[in-house]
């Protein structure tokens, strides 16, 4: 099922332009997303893939880095999150975006914990979906007011547990030692205005922020839930004794 | 534990026969004692006075019928030698009052000659020192002068004179043992007695459940024949009483017939003839041997006729033998452990009484003592056994009771919990239920609805391809909706109107209509739940969509304020407007359905549909 790679499109352009590869079981999808990619001048066409199995071999045998995987969660053979998480451990600059009917904050924030940086809308328009790609390796994350609203109450209940900054398993990680607080004071404070329906550009407009800025905020947060539920879910093994303590 | 306690009340009643049959051992004589029997006797009775010889013991009311009077025993002895170690007297019963007299030497006064019904110096032995010089080789001469009260067991004993050694250590401290220390014991034994029984009748009061009377009153004549017996019995410690001997024979006597009947009163009960009607009438006659004896002693003591007290106390014995001989044939008949022990003290006891009464009444045996002190102790072992095991039977049948009692508080947790749970499965289904109705009405109302428009519309051919778009796309922002409305907090109006933004803005902004966003954050409207939020979702949705499809308006602005705290929400629109007075139906009745107050007001320029929740 793998389509050839568009080799050309790397040195065509005056910009950077970005490798996507697509899993996607749906062959009309596929072929729309396909034609949304090469459409744009930003993007360029790395391949597909119809299957969890087709996509982590098209990874095992990778000689092109993807910038974009763009994944659908409900595929014939598994999971979508396994391609994310497979993605982000074997290729660092590599952002997952998931492939979303809905963007509903279940599956959306399975996905982000996994390692995804967003999310597209699989009825979006052919340009939209080009331009939230472009939009997303140039630093912003796509965020819906369910989603801010869940993450708000998920960081109210970690307060109150308190176990956050405390966790030892941290150290475990290594690579994990700046999880401890998951939310800054502005982080927050944007998150609350999304979660109150307000747009990127007003919550700019409001704050003094540029929106670039915003969106940044947004997108380090994704950062940080990955993180952290990495972390979390270290700190379980550890308790439940399937990991040793490290101290 | 309660067959410990029978143990050692066995053992105790063992204790008590043994102690009983060696008594009459320490009555025997000592070596190199005198026990003087015979002199000469000086009475006076009425003024007049008689000389005659004396045989002793000398019993005052046997010789004189009961009346008062003087005597001087004048008992003589010879001896071969001045004794070389010091002498006693030993004087097992004198009395009322008395004085010793050795060779015309006072040397000791029981109480005052001069007065009478005062001391009862009788009722304990006497020892009398005698000083080394007073007896002499020969001829020596005792003189005990007596004043005898009238039915008070006046008169004088053998005497026995002797050294010290055997007649003080052997002979009087034995006798004084029995009959001082005895009585001490004897009383303090049923006042423990009667203290135990008297405080589980005051103590054990119920137990409407079992049936039984309020207070069980069988404690109470426990306790009430040991506390008369305990005073009965003291008397034999008190030679000096508080009342003239009048007023305290009588209520000695009082004593002793208040301890016959409460012991009766017992049996009574223990018999169960309480319960009996047949058996009711013996109340009567038992009540009546208490102020029987109270008029026969009376008369006794005041006439100075003891026969009046004799023959009362022989109609008693005979009452209580009937009495006694019922109670063992209905123990006999229903036989337990308590009826057999209180019937064979019964048995013990009066047979005990009537020998008392021959000895003490009838006979001119001087110096005996009663026997039934001792027997009323087996009573009062038996009374303890009755009580302790009544007791103990009560307090198991109230931990049963409470056993019982618990074990249907956990049976009723039981039920309830398996009812609850019940509930609870009830409620969980019928929330189900509850949750499937509006899916499928959501369904019917929204992408169904949508869905057949759009195959209506495409069966017609007239629909245009935006038509047909818009159609298909409404189907699919409102299952979006659907899917928010899902996680949507009950009332949390803020959030609702936070989602249908992000939902529909792309619509919006497709169309060339411009977005304003005029939202305060609101209080949380309480009486949304699940069905109304997504009732006001439909409502907005539609509201939104009529601004899209027929409008025309190029800005859309959405307000929420809580001005004092009523929610207020706003869509306004800068459309072409229409007539307001012709509410759309879909709007009135999803407004109506979720309790808000539906306001429109529309002309060219600026419509503005508004929702206010009081």
């Amino acid at each position: 099922m793998l389509k050839p790679m568009n080799i050309e499109a790397t040195d065509t352009g005056k910009t950077h332009r970005w490798g996507v590869l697509v899993v996607e079981d749906d062959s009309r999808a596929r072929a729309f997303f396909e034609a949304s990619v090469q459409r744009s001048a930003s993007l360029f066409w790395l391949g597909s893939a119809g299957t969890v199995h087709e996509a982590l071999a098209w990874m095992a045998q990778a000689t092109i880095i993807p910038d974009v995987l763009l994944v659908d969660l409900g595929m014939p053979d598994g999971s979508g999150l396994d391609v994310i998480r497979e993605a982000v451990a074997r290729f660092p600059g590599c952002e997952p975006l998931v492939i979303s009917v809905f963007g509903d904050e279940e599956n959306v924030l399975a996905s982000i914990e996994a390692g995804a940086v967003g999310y597209i809308h699989k009825d979006a328009a052919p340009e939209d979906i080009a331009q939230t790609i472009v939009e997303m390796k140039a630093g912003a994350s796509p965020i819906s007011p369910m989603i801010a609203r869940r993450v708000l109450a998920k960081y109210r209940s970690l307060q109150l547990a308190g176990t956050l900054a405390a966790a030892p398993p941290e150290a475990a990680l290594g690579n994990t030692t700046t999880a401890p607080s998951l939310l800054s004071a502005r982080e927050h404070e944007v998150l609350t205005l999304i979660a109150r329906g307000f747009s990127y550009a007003e919550i700019a407009r409001l704050k003094g922020l540029s929106v670039h800025t915003v969106q940044t905020h947004i997108k380090n947060l994704y950062g940080k839930l990955a993180v952290h539920s990495k972390s979390e879910a270290v700190f379980e093994a550890t308790r439940l004794g399937l990991l040793s303590h490290p101290g | 534990m309660f067959g410990r306690a029978g143990r050692a009340l066995a053992a105790l009643w063992l204790a008590a026969t043994l102690l009983l049959a060696a008594q009459p051992a320490a009555a025997a004589a000592a070596e190199g004692t005198i026990e003087l029997r015979r002199g000469t006797v000086w009475t006076t009775v009425d003024g007049a006075t008689h000389k005659a010889p004396v045989e002793l013991s000398y019993h005052w009311d046997r010789q004189h019928g009961g009346r008062p009077g003087y005597a001087t025993f004048e008992l003589p002895f010879t001896l071969d030698a001045e004794p070389e170690v010091p002498w006693g007297i030993f004087v097992p019963r004198a009395g009322s009052v008395l004085e010793v007299w050795l060779n015309d030497a006072l040397l000791q006064v029981y109480g005052d000659l001069a007065s009478g019904n005062g001391p009862d110096y009788a009722k304990a032995p006497l020892y009398v020192p005698v000083p080394g010089h007073l007896l002499k080789p020969g001829e020596n001469r005792l003189q005990v002068r007596i004043r005898a009260d009238s039915a008070r067991r006046g008169g004088l004993s053998r005497v026995t004179i002797g050294p010290a050694t055997p007649v003080r250590t052997d002979l009087f401290e034995s006798a004084y043992a029995w009959r001082f220390t005895g009585s001490v014991l004897l009383t303090a034994f049923s006042l423990i007695v009667g203290s135990i029984a008297l405080a589980l009748w005051l103590t054990q009061v119920d137990a409407a459940a079992t049936g039984w009377r309020r207070r069980d009153s069988l404690y109470f004549w426990a306790a009430l024949a040991e506390f008369c017996w305990a005073i009965r019995v003291a008397d034999g410690v008190i030679a000096e009483p508080p009342l003239p001997w009048g007023a305290w024979g009588v209520l000695m006597a009082t004593c002793y017939a208040g301890w016959a009947t409460s012991a009766m009163m017992f049996c009574y009960h223990l018999a169960g003839w309480h319960r009996r009607p047949r058996m009711r009438w013996l109340r009567w006659p038992m009540a009546g041997v208490v102020p029987g004896t109270v008029v026969a002693t009376a008369l006794a003591l005041h006439r100075e006729e003891p026969y009046w007290l004799t023959g009362w106390l022989a109609l008693e014995i005979g009452f209580v033998a009937l009495f006694v001989g019922a109670f063992a044939v209905a123990t006999i008949r229903r036989p337990n452990v308590g009826r057999l022990l209180v019937a064979a003290a019964a048995l013990v006891t009066l047979g005990f009484g009537t020998r008392d009464w021959l000895v003490i009444r009838l006979s001119d045996a001087y110096g005996e003592t009663t026997w039934v002190r001792y027997s009323s102790v087996f009573f009062g072992i038996a009374l303890l056994l009755i009580v302790l095991r009544r007791f103990h039977a009560a307090s198991v049948q109230a931990r049963g009771s409470v056993a019982a009692l618990a074990e249907r508080v956990a049976q009723r947790e039981r039920e309830l919990a398996s009812t609850f749970a019940a509930l609870e499965q009830v409620a969980r289904d019928q929330a189900r239920t509850h949750e499937r109705e509006r899916i499928l009405r959501d369904m019917h109302d929204g992408v169904g609805s949508h869905i057949s428009s759009a195959i209506r519309q495409l069966q017609s051919g007239q629909a245009s391809p935006e038509e047909l778009l818009r159609t298909l796309c409404d189907s699919l922002d409102q299952l979006k909706l659907a899917i928010d409305s899902i996680h949507l907090p009950p009332g949390d109006v803020g959030a609702l109107l936070a989602a249908l933004r992000y939902r529909l803005e792309p619509r919006l902004a497709a169309a060339g209509i411009q977005f304003e966003w005029a939202v305060d954050e609101v209080p949380d409207v309480k009486r949304l739940d699940a069905q109304a939020m997504r009732q006001l979702q439909f409502l907005l949705f539609e509201a939104i969509s009529n601004v899209l499809q027929h409008a025309q308006a190029r800005t859309l602005r959405i307000e929420a304020e809580a001005p004092a705290g009523a929610v207020q929400l706003r869509v306004i629109d800068d459309g072409q407007g229409f007539d307001a007075q012709q509410v759309p139906r879909a709007l009135a009745e999803r407004a109506a359905a979720i309790g808000a107050r539906l306001a429109l007001e529309s002309r060219p320029g600026r419509t503005v549909v508004q929702l206010g929740f009081a």
